[in-house]
């Protein structure tokens, strides 16, 4: 695909370098305005988008991997829905929390699990399969809390999110940190092992990837109970900030998520996509929700708004590989 | 001989009359229907849904609550339908908290023209066809808590308004009387009134965190008009350390959550309503309609505002936490 004129490492530079413009961007036009300006661009806010990032950036980096390798998932805000709820039951019969935990990220595994075998050795549609679960994993997240809030007592994974220190941005909460190495291990993962060669081989052409001997339905199994950590996780950080289960929470989540690893530059068609992209996605989505609310401009006009700039951002994204190939 | 046929007749006519009376009193089906399930709002008009059930069967009424809501606060369409699959399984009659003021009107329509009357609560609706209208007076609460914001600040400091949703009637009406009551000091400013915070509770905790980020320096005041932001601003306040009365923080509806934050004097005033009093007059009024005796087209059910001053008095502590428990096992 690439030019003479354009070695692949250019045009590598370029695909990170794309996002980042995108996130400097948005950040600049927040900052036009000076009154705003005066509160916008101070590490106390800085603090706040960043803990608000961490659900969305925990869930692209699941999306991410199921993406790359040419599905889809839809379940996600459900998961993460069933996942808080899991948390908060475990936590609210004294159970000790790092049971809670596990019990957390078991459930988003096990729903993966079930996702990707369907999906795999039942050679489904991820659209369909996930859209199922989607009902699924919503209503088992009403059943099981009787279609209350779980309010447990108070409790060490109440603290994952909470930020201290207000009015600077030092310490951001643990969240921060714990999404940020989650991000680092998976992009390693990505380039550096076989599983993430396969999920890149898989996602560009499954019959060539059968064809060299990949066992197509056992890595799918895998990327997505893989990608069912990332959303139990993503549970458990929901959990934290709201210090209750709420079975209607994080309805649409899956759509911020998706725009989030589409605005990083990956291909719903399959075999492009990198974690740093998704990331600073996931941090352009935030920082236009923050600015907006900043700006004082009314709710409909950031919808619209967010409509935009996931638009534009693939479209620059196929312009940009346009020139390059 | 004439003297027992009186009896004999008069035997009879009783007879019929008890005979009209349980043909007039069958069994009733009454769906009642709120805006969403998950918050304690909902639960305390459950229980008294319960209560009126409760009572009327002590009387010897057969009668069935149906409770199903749609289970996020702002999902008209699954309200719509719920409207509609009652109107064909042909309960007797529905209690209905319309999510939207406009969007449900044709549903409550057409249930009213295919016989199941419609007894609309908490939440106003855009006609006139409805068998009656039980809610609190919401524009009056938010008055009380425009007044109570003027007394708190002497007359005199920069507001802030968190809105709760677009089209949600009784929200719109408590923001409307706020905003009234606080013309009257000329020395407030209302430094923002644009936000909304959006049906959920991680969506308005996000909107508080954004709103306090640019406001913190400036603010003196908040009101927010229901449960989920009231207890969402109270929790970025708290993280700001500027609760406990540097901001005064006036809140809507009684949570468990929001009563805590009342009484550690994070949050200074709550305007509450009576929800199970609300949830009981709904049933009793659908059923009194049902037995053709005539009702009111507007009953109010009263809205009070509790400080920390006043909280501890049992008619506060009543409507601060409404004894669901004793209804609702």
């Amino acid at each position: 695909m690439a030019s003479p004129l354009q070695p692949g490492k250019a045009r590598r530079l370029l695909n990170i370098v794309g996002p980042f413009l995108g996130l400097l961007l948005v950040i600049g036009l927040f900052s036009l305005s000076p009154t705003v300006r005066a509160f916008f661009l101070t590490g106390a806010n800085f603090k706040i988008i960043l803990t608000q990032t961490v659900i969305v950036a925990i869930g692209t980096l699941g999306m991410t991997i199921i993406i790359v390798s040419g599905g889809i998932d839809l379940s996600v805000g459900s998961i993460v829905a069933l996942t808080s709820v899991v948390c908060a039951l475990a936590l609210d019969k004294e159970r000790p929390p790092w049971i809670a935990a596990l019990l957390t990220i078991g459930t988003g595994v096990l729903v993966g699990i079930i996702n990707g075998s369907v999906i795999g050795f039942l050679r489904m549609m991820p659209f369909i399969v996930t859209l199922g679960m989607m009902g699924i994993g919503r209503g088992t997240a009403k059943w099981l809390s009787g279609s209350q809030t779980v309010n447990p007592p108070d409790n060490p994974l109440n603290r994952i999110m909470l930020p201290r220190n207000p009015n600077f941005l030092w310490p951001v909460p643990n969240g921060v940190w714990i999404a940020l190495g989650l991000a680092v291990v998976m992009a390693i993962v990505m380039r550096r092992t076989v599983f993430g060669r396969y999920i890149f081989a898989i996602g560009a052409n499954e019959d060539a990837a059968r064809l060299s001997g990949i066992r197509i339905p056992l890595q799918k199994t895998a990327i997505y109970a893989l990608a069912g950590v990332f959303f139990g996780i993503a549970g458990l950080m929901q959990f934290s900030r709201l210090t209750q289960g709420d079975p209607t929470v994080a309805n649409g989540l899956e759509l911020d998520i998706i725009a989030a690893v589409v605005i990083g530059g990956a291909s719903l068609s399959g075999g492009s996509g990198s974690i740093l992209g998704s990331m600073i996605g996931a941090l352009i989505m935030a920082v236009l929700r923050n600015g907006s609310n900043q700006m004082g401009w009314p709710t409909y006009v950031q919808e619209i708004i967010i409509g935009v700039v996931i638009i534009i951002a693939v479209g620059l994204d196929k312009l940009r590989k346009g020139r390059a190939g | 001989m004439s003297r027992t046929l009186l009896r004999l007749s008069v035997a009879a006519i009783l007879f019929s009359f008890s005979c009209l009376l349980q043909a007039a009193e069958p069994s009733y089906t009454i769906a009642v229907i709120p805006k969403g399930t998950t918050h304690e709002f909902w639960k305390s008009i459950n229980a008294g849904a319960k209560k009126a059930e409760q009572e009327l069967k002590a009387k010897g009424t057969k009668i069935d609550i149906i409770w199903k809501g749609p289970l996020r606060e702002d999902d008209r369409d699954q309200q719509i339908q719920l409207v509609e699959n009652f109107m064909t399984r042909r309960v007797s009659s529905m209690v209905l908290a319309p999510l939207d003021d406009k969007a449900l009107i044709r549903p409550v329509e057409n249930a009213m023209n295919a016989g199941v009357p419609v007894v609309i609560m908490d939440s106003g609706l855009k006609t006139e066809k409805y068998v009656s209208f039980v809610a609190t007076d919401n524009y009056k609460g938010g008055q009380l808590a425009g007044e109570e914001m003027g007394r708190q600040l002497g007359g005199k400091g920069n507001v802030i308004l968190l809105r709760y949703a677009v089209g949600s009637a009784s929200t719109e009406a408590r923001e409307a009387g706020f905003v009234d009551a606080l013309k009257k000091s000329p020395n407030i400013k209302l430094i923002s009134s644009d936000q909304h915070a959006g049906a959920t509770r991680e969506l308005a905790y996000q909107v508080s965190q954004n709103l306090l980020n640019r406001f913190k320096h400036e603010v003196n005041g908040i009101f927010c008009p229901c449960e989920p932001p009231t207890i969402a601003m109270t929790k970025a306040l708290r993280e700001l350390g500027l609760a406990g009365g540097k901001v005064k923080m006036i809140g809507f509806d009684s949570g468990s959550q929001s009563v805590t934050d009342l009484k550690n004097g994070d949050v200074q005033a709550l305007v509450v309503q009576n929800p199970l009093l609300m949830g009981y007059l709904g049933v009793m009024t659908a059923v009194k309609n049902l037995r053709g005796e005539k009702v009111e087209h507007r009953i109010d059910t009263g809205v009070a505002l509790i400080t920390r001053e006043n909280m501890d008095q049992p008619e506060m502590k009543e409507l601060l936490t409404p004894p669901i428990d004793k209804y609702l096992k």
